[in-house]
């Protein structure tokens, strides 16, 4: 097909264009790193104020109309067990009776830590989390296909699934009460909680409230905030008065936000596209030069050989031509001579015969 | 085909042969942890023998050496000390000593020194060995254990008030016994009286030029002196290492309640040098007012003096000057006197007190703490330099400042019944809950009772209002002072990070002076023991 | 074989048709159960685990086995490797049927299969590598089915039709070895976003080129593989070239094999290095991964080599076998034992029996349409309407 070359350019222009408006760019090897969006909230929980009193729980449960547990939140024997957060409970409170080291047992809230880069937002393929500019990363069901690619993706464990609802299953998590943080009020456990172990603004306030915290009581707290750089931070931050790990946290997550953990990989993909039909062309045009080489090869051998062939007939046919022709001259001169012989034969009998019979044998000798 | 097949063989064979020396192996090549297979003993008596160090770095772990066993085990086969301990003539006290090393007196060379560990250990458990009785290790790494076998128990010891006075009333009171000091000129001990101090003030941690450490001389020192009288078969000291270093065993060394003071020339009552100059001995150098300190009430205080004397038992002045000294390591005055959280400094030790439950309450509920106010510096600087200019005897200094401690009257004081309310309700946020009935003079009433008997306590709660002012927090001390709801409101202002909400400050306020004090009840969980449901 | 019901003469109750109508039955009614009660019925799958053998095997392991289709194309018509010709549409129709059972396993895994289409329709989620896997996928299948239709549409007798696809050869070929480079390798990439939850030893970051080159491992073997059970089932289907190409299609794919096996051994064993992993080897999980490595690895490696060395067909038809047993070995690891790994074993996920009833139902269904194609339509041999012209 031939194209004319306005088409060619105007093609080429349209498909540039394409590429610089990319719609989320997944940068691979940049400098660039993310502080949170400016002035977003954050909440930070002070596990030495935590009480295990579940009242958070409870906050949360009524705030976003959860379905009502089988056991109360008053029920501490829950805290027994370790528990995780699950499609009907968006947080959860567990006790560490042994971190203390007799200072009695210590408590750790879990829920949806809001991540900057949140790892759920990396992955979801049609965008269903979002972190939003009030820090919180929120969920829309009304996308949601339920691949449940987010729940592996999460670091800490947390998105949870409606495995029992057939028809409207839903990832079910944390949303930092986002409809009541939009209009200035608290999030549901923050408001329930007794002893202010869960402080609520702005995240960069929240870090300088630690800091100070650690600053003043260097002997009752770990000199670390969590969250502060953990997968590249979060919105949800804690301090502790043990090693973090002793009360149920992770500490060996790295600061690589998750997303940069994956654009290495999704930088290539174009690359492939672009250079993968280079060089599967290339192969394919030197194969098939290589194969029109050796077709034309093999019929020039092949004219080559059948006019080596037809040259050697001819000669050989020349050859036995002369050598007949040859053979032929031979044998007129020898019947020629023959004859000659025999008329001469013929004549000295016919001296000593009579003339006739000369003649007969004379004719019958011409006629031979 | 048959050729194939003989290499197919012979693959099979090597990747067997591989797998198994492999998996046989991992755990060494890939150093995976290979748990002991016995279960950890619990001991006091482990010396690590790494004697070798003077030598240069160790080839081998240190050797993880069971003392008390092996003198148990010699014991039983009538073999003393001297069976693996030499005795030589000591050049400092002309005496015999017997040496804390290894069947030598010196270390001469590497290999000398380690020959005799060798040959003299493992001889000696081989002979055990072919006499069929339990012996020791005879493997390299028996001895030298990479991961210990066991775990150490010891703890260390010190002579402490109790211990001190039981000493001397054996020896009847003779100092030189075992106070001694040192003549660097002719390199000898001699007594000197009144100076007799704790052995660490010369004897530290690591032995060094003409001083042996202090772990030397105390074994040296107690031990042998403990067999000798032991050996005249009359009561004495332990000489066996659990005997001092055994926790369960030293909680069985019986202690006197009642130590009568220590008499050496101490003063009962004390204003505090700020200079080592004896001339300003009453003419300090700084500006700022004395303080007189009860000398003889703070030795019945701690176990011995080497809490506050814990260089000397000299003035703190002398090494602490106002500027810093270098024989002070550069510890100035101020901080030797107020530095927190160390128990020679007078702030500090104070501070520690605040631990005890009775006192934490308040105390420790760290996010009230603030930093003392200027007010609180003339609890102790309490009398102007004016007034003793010009005092320079020693008792007229004592009796001046036994006179201002005297002024301060050491009760616990605090409002009387009828201005203190019996019941506050706090009704502020009942929403949820009844409002809270606090039994207000209850509470005050046995904090005070309490920490009646405390003298620390006494000394700085002299003024009335001083108790109130753990609940009623960041003012004044006064009859009338504020409730919580004239500063806590809504929580999480930005503008004021620090202070908490209504909510949280009420429960925070009780909850943690309950945790502090080790008070079971009310659960902090259990809301409806502090207010009702509505 | 004692009732003789069809006309042709041949009986339908084989023992395969028994068995496979037995599944089918089964797998029909747990389809029921999961659309009609979701997914907590029918799986064990929870929180800790949202993926387990629909994904782990159905999706990855299905993917990797299907992977013949672009390496035979690729080498056929890009390489230019007549000889392997007649392999190129068994390969196809595996290749085709095997993304199409991948696709219909999806439909069961995820929660809300109409919203399928989503990611191209309402809201695209670009940063995601799933977004990445679902495009190129749904893009192969398509290539697939284009690359396949001819034998359709010979046998429907669409002369035009598939004359003009036939043009598109070489196009859809390339366009394929992209999209398979892409998908093959994003499979993987899709655990790089886990780390903290996939064993050091599985997780690198080559996962996507170790992917993508047992892929082609998987692709090669799945050739010898599916040939050897063709030319055992349906050799009466196939004509002079099949049968006679058969021994050389062994040899030059078992070759190949051997030699990408060797590049893929080297590659793992460089990733150990990258991750300075050396100490893991003598820990439970690292004697498995040796045993996924040497065992599954290094030594079909060396019996393929063996096998085309000696011209032992056996041998390698074997070796095909075990390797694309060490390929199921490889996406099961990854996806579910080296995956939380550090869980309590009481968190740790094994499948329902109606899991395993569904992807057993999916594999057969897809055997029961390879049966009804191969046996009617030009796969294994060429139709006479349309002799060999290239």
């Amino acid at each position: 097909m031939s194209i004319s070359r306005r088409k060619f350019l105007g093609w080429l222009g349209a498909a540039s264009l394409g590429t610089s408006v990319g719609h989320k760019t997944a940068r691979a090897a940049s400098n660039k790193h993310f502080d949170g969006y400016p002035r977003s909230n954050g909440v930070l929980f002070d596990s030495t104020r935590c009480i295990g009193c579940r009242k958070c729980e409870e906050g949360c449960n009524k705030v976003n109309e959860l379905p009502e547990p089988d056991r109360s939140f008053s029920d501490l024997s829950l805290l027994d067990a370790k528990r995780r957060t699950t499609a009907k409970a968006y947080t959860v409170v567990n006790r560490y009776n042994d971190a203390g080291q007799g200072r009695g047992p210590l408590y750790h809230k879990t829920q949806c830590n809001h991540c900057l880069e949140p790892a759920c937002a990396s992955v979801c393929f049609v965008s269903a989390f979002k972190k939003t500019a009030t820090g919180a990363v929120t969920y829309d069901a009304s996308v949601c296909v339920g691949c449940r690619y987010c729940m592996i993706a999460c670091p800490f464990e947390i998105p949870a699934y409606e495995y029992d609802n057939a028809f409207t299953p839903k990832v079910m998590k944390c949303t930092m009460c986002f409809p009541r943080i939009s209009k200035g009020l608290l999030p549901g456990c923050v408001e329930a909680c007794p002893t202010e172990a869960l402080t609520y603004g702005k995240r960069e306030d929240l870090l300088r409230i630690g800091r100070e915290r650690i600053r003043k009581f260097p002997d009752r707290y770990v000199d670390h905030i969590y969250g502060e750089n953990e997968m590249g931070g979060t919105s949800w931050l804690y301090l502790s008065e043990v090693p973090f790990k002793e009360i149920g946290m992770r500490e060996d997550l790295g600061v690589t936000p998750a997303p940069k953990l994956t654009s290495g990989a999704l930088s290539a993909v174009p690359i492939v596209v672009g250079l993968w039909p280079v060089l599967l062309t290339g192969i394919y045009a030197i194969n098939k030069r290589k194969e029109k080489i050796e077709k034309q090869e093999k019929e020039q051998a092949v004219a080559a050989a059948v006019e080596a062939a037809e040259a050697e007939a001819k000669a050989n046919m020349k050859e036995a031509l002369e050598f007949a022709e040859k053979q032929k001259e031979k044998a007129i001169e020898k019947a020629v001579s023959q004859a000659l012989e025999e008329a001469a034969k013929a004549a000295e009998e016919e001296v000593s015969d009579t003339p006739a019979e000369n003649a007969d044998k004379k004719s019958s000798k011409e006629d031979s | 085909m048959p050729k194939g097949r003989a290499l197919l063989r012979g693959i099979i064979i090597i990747f067997a042969v591989a797998m198994a020396s492999f998996l046989v192996g991992s755990p060494a090549v890939f150093g995976v942890n290979t748990q002991p297979k016995a279960k950890s003993e619990i001991r006091a008596d482990i010396i690590m023998l790494d004697s070798m160090k003077v030598f240069g770095k160790l080839e081998r772990p240190a050797v993880t050496y069971l003392h008390q066993r092996h003198t148990e085990a010699l014991a039983k086969k009538n073999k003393d000390c001297a069976g693996c301990h030499l005795s030589g003539n000591d050049p400092q006290t002309g005496k015999e000593r017997m040496s804390t090393k290894y069947l030598r007196l010196k270390d001469t060379t590497k290999q000398e020194v380690m020959d005799i560990y060798h040959n003299n250990c493992i001889g000696c458990h081989k002979e055990t060995k072919a006499a069929k009785e339990k012996s020791g290790p005879l493997e390299c790494g028996e001895c030298h254990q990479q991961q210990a076998t066991v775990i150490s128990s010891w703890q260390a010891i010190g002579m402490d008030k109790s211990l001190h006075y039981r000493h001397s009333k054996a020896m009847d009171n003779k100092c030189e016994k075992c106070h001694h000091e040192y003549n660097a000129n002719t390199k000898k001990l001699f007594y000197a009286k009144g100076k007799e101090g704790t052995c660490r003030y010369c004897h530290r941690s690591q032995t060094e030029e003409n001083r042996i450490s202090l772990r030397h001389a105390s074994h040296i020192a107690c031990v042998e002196c403990h067999r000798e009288i032991h050996a005249k078969n009359e009561t004495a000291g332990p000489f066996n290492c659990d005997g001092c270093h055994e926790p369960s065993q030293q909680k069985l060394i019986e202690r006197v309640k009642d130590v009568p003071r220590m008499k050496l020339n101490q003063p009962d009552y004390v204003f505090v040098k700020t200079s080592a100059v004896d001339k300003e001995k009453a003419n300090p150098l700084s500006r700022m007012k004395l303080v007189p300190f009860n000398h003889m009430a703070h030795e019945k205080y701690n176990d011995s003096c080497r809490v506050c004397h814990h260089a000397d038992l000299s003035q703190c002045q002398q090494c602490h000057s106002i500027q810093g000294k270098k024989e002070g390591g550069g510890v100035t005055l101020q901080q030797a006197m107020h530095r927190p959280k160390v128990d020679q400094s007078c702030i500090g030790c104070h501070e520690s007190q605040q631990n005890q439950p009775s006192c934490a309450g308040c105390h420790i509920s760290f996010e009230k703490k603030q930093p003392q106010g200027t007010a609180s510096c003339t609890n102790c600087h309490m009398v102007p330099k004016s007034q003793i200019i010009g005092v320079v005897q020693k008792d007229e200094e004592e009796m001046m400042a036994a006179q201002a401690l005297g002024q301060r009257d050491a009760v616990t004081k605090t409002y009387s019944d009828a201005d203190i309310p019996e019941t506050v309700v706090i009704n502020s946020l009942a929403d949820k809950y009844e409002p809270v009935k606090l039994p207000h003079r209850k509470i005050v009433k046995t904090m005070v009772n309490k920490i009646k008997d405390n003298q620390l306590a006494n000394f700085f709660h002299y003024e009335k209002g001083t108790v109130c002012q753990s609940c009623h927090h960041n003012s004044p001390a006064a009859k009338t002072p504020p409730k919580c709801i004239s500063c806590h409101s809504k929580p999480f202002n930005a503008k004021d990070p620090f202070k908490p909400g209504l909510i949280a400050a009420y429960h925070r306020q009780c909850m943690e002076c309950h945790k502090a004090m080790g008070i079971a009840k009310p659960v902090a969980t259990d809301c409806t023991g502090c207010h009702q449901k509505k | 074989m004692s009732d003789e019901v069809a006309t042709t003469g041949r009986s339908y109750l084989t023992p395969f048709n028994i068995i496979a109508g037995i599944i089918v039955v089964i797998g029909l009614y747990v389809t029921i159960l999961r659309f009609t009660q979701g997914l907590g019925a029918v799986t064990n799958l929870s929180d800790y685990n949202p993926w387990g053998i629909w994904i782990g095997f159905d999706l990855l392991v299905g993917v990797a086995l299907a992977a013949g289709g672009f390496v035979t194309s690729a080498a056929v018509y890009i390489f230019g490797m007549k000889k392997y010709h007649s392999a190129v549409r068994p390969a196809i129709l595996t290749g085709f049927l095997g993304y199409a059972m991948v696709v219909v396993a999806l439909n069961y895994d995820v929660g809300r299969p109409w919203r399928l289409p989503y990611p191209f329709i309402m809201q695209r989620g670009t940063t995601s590598l799933l977004f990445e896997v679902a495009a190129c996928v749904a893009l192969y299948l398509t290539v697939l089915f284009v690359e396949f239709s001819p034998a359709a549409l010979e046998w429907l007798g669409l002369k035009k039709a598939r004359n003009i696809i036939m043009k598109l050869t070489l196009l859809l070929t390339i366009f394929g070895v992209v999209l398979s480079t892409l998908h093959q390798s994003s499979l993987g990439a899709l655990f790089m976003i886990a780390p903290s939850k996939l064993h050091p030893l599985w997780y690198s970051s080559y996962i996507p080129v170790f992917f993508f080159v047992s892929a082609v491992i998987a692709g090669l073997s799945m050739v010898i593989f599916e040939s050897t059970l063709s030319h055992r089932y349906f050799a009466d289907k196939m004509d002079e070239a099949h049968l006679k190409e058969k021994d050389d299609i062994a040899l030059g794919f078992g070759k190949a094999a051997s030699l990408v096996l060797a590049g893929y051994f080297i590659i793992k064993v460089i990733g150990i290095s990258e991750g300075n992993n050396w100490h893991l080897l003598g820990t439970p999980f690292g004697i498995w991964y040796l045993v996924e490595l040497i065992g599954f690895v290094a030594l079909p490696c060396f019996f393929y080599a063996i096998g085309v060395r000696e011209k032992n067909l056996k041998i390698i038809k074997w070796t095909a076998t075990w390797t694309v047993l060490g390929i199921v070995l490889n996406r099961l690891n990854v996806g579910l034992v080296a995956f939380n790994w550090h869980l309590p074993s009481s968190e740790r996920y094994f499948p329902h029996w109606m899991e395993i009833a569904i992807s057993v139902f999916l594999v057969t269904a897809g055997l029961i349409v390879f049966r009804f194609i191969a046996t009617r339509m030009p796969i294994m041999y060429t139709h006479k309407d349309y002799p060999e012209d290239h």
